[in-house]
């Protein structure tokens, strides 16, 4: 889900960076030092998620891990995200430099409302329900907020941000089940990952 | 006066024409007949071969089409997401540029260079949580 350099108008890429470096900003502050090995490696697990392409009819999908980085990280969710999107734009040409502000944005800012939503029913209650939604809206959300920073840079893109919409059912659906299966391995083996 | 204004309307305006040369034509396919469709393209000119003269995208049948414009080996290069990579030589003869071009394609692998990216990657990531942790721990 990547928005490509070049698309974006200098207003919506301003305002993508703005809202990065505030998320970054809080992110900062509250992410626990004595973590930080837990947010490199869900880091990590998305900057690798972005390589493992499954096809879906004639095109292809990856999985985005937007639900479990928002659960499992809260607001380190910011800093997490932008150093991953830093990397997949350096070393594979993924999205890009100026548009890395937009991209980070729609990733962890909808990781972050997921968090909002749907943090307290699945690290407490270990709702598994809960964490399906939370996985298929992570992925829904994404795609509208992408598709709202297409929209907002030329008017000729409100189609693609349909499609782009509509085109990301079947991953939000298959992210929702990993998330929930994530969710109920976790609570098993590392529950510390949800308190 | 209203020719004068027709005129500067006019050299704002966009028009087209029917270009004398030739283009290469290529069809990109994995090694098991697949066509390589809607894949990023990138052409490479003799002149300069780090920055593409041109990107694009393959079409539904995988075919991709530039007009060159200097003698040389002209390289086109298709990847897919996946780490699929194939490189087209096209050698360019100096009569009549652009009439001919040979196509020579090369089917090249690029995820092995693509694992050592996503090693380096977890790496640096994995790093810098290290010197996060080291120095919180120096503080305290």
């Amino acid at each position: 889900m990547h928005i490509s350099e070049g698309i974006l108008s200098g207003g919506v890429l301003i305002a993508g960076w703005a809202v990065t470096c505030a998320g970054v900003g809080v992110g900062l502050k509250r992410t626990d030092p004595a973590k930080i090995v837990r947010t490199a490696l869900l880091a990590s697990a998305f900057f690798l998620a972005s390589l493992v392409h499954v096809k879906i009819g004639p095109g292809s999908a990856h999985l985005l891990l937007i639900a479990p980085m928002g659960i499992i990280l809260g607001w380190a969710v910011f800093p997490a995200v932008l150093a991953a999107l830093m990397l997949q734009a350096l070393l594979f040409g993924f999205g890009g430099l100026l548009v890395l502000g937009v991209n980070t944005m729609v990733m962890a800012g909808s990781a972050l409302a997921v968090y909002g939503v749907f943090g307290r029913a699945v690290r407490e209650r270990g709702s598994l329900a809960m964490a399906f939604i939370a996985g298929v809206s992570g992925v829904m959300l994404a795609a509208v907020f992408a598709g709202i920073c297409l929209a907002l840079s030329d008017s000729g893109f409100v189609n693609a941000a349909k499609i782009l919409a509509v085109a990301h059912i079947p991953v939000a659906l298959i992210e929702g089940a990993v998330t929930a299966f994530l969710v109920a391995w976790l609570k098993k083996a590392a529950p510390e990952f949800l308190s | 006066m209203l020719v004068l204004c027709a005129c500067q309307a006019y050299a704002h305006g966009t028009g087209y024409r029917h270009s004398g040369l030739k283009a290469v034509a290529l069809e990109f396919f994995y090694s098991d007949g697949e066509k390589m469709s809607y894949r990023e393209a990138r052409v490479f000119s003799p002149r300069d071969e780090k920055f593409a003269v041109q990107t694009g995208r393959t079409d539904e049948e995988g075919r991709f089409a530039f007009v060159p414009d200097c003698p040389g080996e002209w390289r086109v290069i298709v990847r897919d997401e996946e780490g699929h990579q194939c490189t087209a030589s096209v050698g360019v003869r100096d009569e009549g540029l652009g009439a001919r071009g040979e196509g020579l394609a090369r089917k090249d692998d690029a995820r092995p260079e693509m694992l050592i990216r996503a090693i380096l990657g977890v790496s640096l990531l994995f790093n810098i949580a290290m010197i996060v942790r080291v120095k919180h721990n120096a503080h305290k």
